[in-house]
């Protein structure tokens, strides 16, 4: 007769299969929380999912650096200099490395100044992942061979004379305007820049296109050709049903309009 | 490199090895989804395929996480997922998942399977072997008509459990995809979805390929009912799978979100190998219209009358046709999605390696081990139907013995 497969019976009553896997899973669950006691830190989880106590142990690391107030007690002219520069977010160690070790031994551990180009264009080569406006150089082209404190004083680097090209610090746009259909136009043909944001470039914002008819110029479909550009075909639209609640570049990128 | 590219999208963070890894987890899901038909669903013709499908299953997922372990390195830490487990990561409670499955639906489904044939293979026998066979039973030595009459309903309970659980996993390689956001090749609710059964053709085209090379191997005759089974099955699933990708390629077509057009560039120029060439025709089309023919699915005998020995040739290159298909599939998913940038103005390249850990030969020999694995289960634990202990005999009284004794 075959017994009806009823655990509620109690244990033993179990068939013998249920009984000895009950065993093993019950040694497995207590080999776990076994482990578990011994291999989790005691600190594990107390304010998140981690060790606590890492905070300790990461404090009592030796310190490397000094940090910019501790500069500033014995060079205040440098600190003062270049608080009012566009390094004033650069910190001092920044360039002349962990210096902890000068604090507590000035004559001993001596501060290095970099004087390579090198390290410069570690932040200013171009790279299309910076953002516009961050003065990018290309190193090969930029005053070859001169090392760059000769003209930038690295504590107030802003250039002796201003860039004379948009593209001096808006490489990234300038690349890509330049292999764009809007390639032949001028950046002044849609912005105009006051001459002082060259030298202060967040002061002095330069003008965007603020109509629709200001792309009309061109595109509206009635517009004559451009009167520097009279072989040009740009594309036209209906200003009157084209997006009508829309100024153009909120739609179209014009540094590379319908960009593919 | 074509087009524009964000400087750290040069190089592919995910690799080879994350390749292979949705690889082998789709074999698992597939291998044991093939076994629950024969058990749950009764499917008589693919019994001689049961057995191993388990055992094939178990040698996968084995095998699974070392693509994970080797791609992230420090493997030694690999035990911290478990011991604090964070709830609110999906891949950390993968872990739970992959304990889940392995400990109490693979391990426990072959443990009620193979118990009375481990008494029976063990029992007054001496030897490593026997003696590991008979640690195995866990001295559970029962062999009374109410014992196998539990074990075969423990099975079929746990493999009914089994089936949402192989779902959950495979489901789980989808979703982590399709959970990505930001990235418009990955991002699709569709995603685990066709992962799940990509997995079951794999897996079904696995068992087939397996199971015939085994047989041929051990010189005994190919069951061609089961083979014929397995190859509408195969046909079935392939179809399923092949309207979901292309309900997934339509909608992003239909859609066109403005990732379409960077999309359709790495489709006509990256992917026309691994995806149009091995995905599609090699992997999908070739073998839709081989088994359409050949296998008896609408009519009993298939569109073509084929010779046996032919067909069951057939079927083979058809499994090996569609094993490349699917890893094209997970290779197209996996570099596919990482091929373009997410400015969606270029394309970047990848070209993989030999030597190293994400290199060719580590993942081969990942992708070989759980074939080593495989056999020596199937040493210790033979799946073959003419292995099976005869426990009838049980019930009259003599000592059970195998009809052939296993080596």
């Amino acid at each position: 007769m075959a017994r009806p497969f009823a655990p509620w019976r109690g244990f033993a009553a179990m068939p013998q299969q249920v009984r000895r896997l009950a065993v093993v899973i019950v040694l497995l669950v207590a080999a776990y929380f076994t482990a578990r006691h011994f291999l989790v830190p005691r600190t594990f989880g107390e304010k998140g999912h981690y060790r606590a106590a890492a905070v300790d142990s990461i404090a009592v690391l030796p310190i490397h650096y000094a940090g910019r107030e501790a500069c500033a007690m014995c060079h205040p002219a440098e600190v003062a200099k270049k608080a009012g520069s566009f390094h004033r977010g650069v910190s001092c160690e920044a360039c002349h490395g962990p210096e902890a070790a000068h604090t507590t031994d000035p004559i001993g551990h001596k501060p290095t100044a970099p004087r390579d180009r090198a390290f410069c264009v570690r932040c200013h080569a171009y790279d299309p992942a910076r953002p516009t406006g961050f003065p990018q150089i290309d190193p090969v082209l930029h005053n070859p061979v001169r090392n760059c404190f000769t003209c930038h004083n690295p504590h107030d680097p802003t250039p002796p004379r201003p860039p004379e090209t948009c593209a001096a610090c808006h490489g990234e746009i300038a690349r890509t305007k330049a292999v764009s259909p809007h390639a032949q136009l001028a950046c002044t043909e849609c912005h105009t820049a006051d001459p002082r944001h060259a030298q202060a470039p967040r002061q002095f914002l330069p003008s965007k296109p603020a109509s629709r008819e200001f792309c009309g110029r061109c595109h509206a479909s009635d517009a004559p050709p451009p009167a520097h550009l009279p072989d040009a075909r740009p594309p036209k639209v209906d200003l009157a049903t084209h997006g009508p609640r829309y100024v153009c570049w909120q739609c179209h990128y014009p540094h590379y309009p319908e960009a593919r | 490199m074509q087009g524009y590219i964000y400087p750290n999208e040069f190089e592919l963070q995910w690799s080879l090895l994350i390749v292979v890894y949705p690889y082998l987890t789709g074999l698992v899901a597939g291998a044991f989804i093939l076994a629950s038909l024969a058990r749950v669903f009764n499917v008589k013709e693919v019994q001689p395929t049961y057995r191993l499908s388990l055992l094939t299953a178990l040698a996968f997922l084995i095998a699974a996480p070392l693509p994970l372990l080797g791609h992230l390195g420090h493997p030694e830490r690999a035990y911290e997922i478990l011991m604090t487990p964070n709830t609110r990561s999906a891949m950390a409670m993968f872990g739970f998942v992959y304990l889940w499955y392995l400990m109490m639906v693979l391990l426990l489904e072959i443990w009620f399977d193979y118990r009375k044939d481990l008494v029976v293979w063990s029992r007054g026998k001496t030897g490593v072997l026997a003696s590991f066979r008979r640690l195995l039973t866990l001295g559970v030595t029962d062999l009374s008509e109410d014992a196998l009459r539990f074990d075969r309903r423990a099975g079929k309970l746990i493999t009914i459990i089994g089936i949402p659980s192989a779902f959950l996993l495979h489901g789980y390689v989808g979703f982590i995809f399709g959970s990505i956001k930001a990235n418009p090749w990955w991002s699709s609710v569709l995603m685990p979805v066709v992962f799940l059964f990509s997995a079951i053709v794999s897996g079904i085209a696995l068992m087939l390929v397996i199971y015939f090379f085994s047989t041929m191997l051990r010189s005994r005759p190919v069951d061609m009912a089961c083979m014929d089974k397995l190859g509408s099955f195969l046909l079935y699933a392939l179809i399923v799978d092949f309207s979901l990708e292309m309900l997934d390629f339509t909608q992003r077509l239909y859609e066109a979100e403005e990732s379409i057009s960077i999309l359709g560039q790495m489709l006509s120029s990256r992917l026309v190998l691994s995806l149009i060439i091995l995905q599609v025709l090699i992997g999908t089309i070739v073998p839709l219209v081989t088994l359409f023919l050949v296998a008896p699915t609408v009519r009993k005998r298939g569109f073509l009358k084929v010779p046996d020995e032919f067909r069951r040739l057939l079927y083979f290159v058809v499994a090996v046709f569609i094993q490349i298909g699917i890893f094209s599939t997970r290779w197209n998913v996996v570099i596919g999605g990482q091929l373009f940038s997410k400015s969606l103005r270029g394309l970047t390249t990848f070209k993989v390696g030999l030597l190293g850990i994400e290199g060719i030969l580590v993942a081969g020999a990942i992708m070989l081990l759980p074939l080593v694995i495989l056999y020596i289960l199937v040493k210790v634990v033979p799946p073959w139907p003419d292995a099976e202990a005869v426990v009838e005999s049980e019930l009259t009284g003599a000592d059970p013995v195998p009809a052939v004794q296993p080596s």
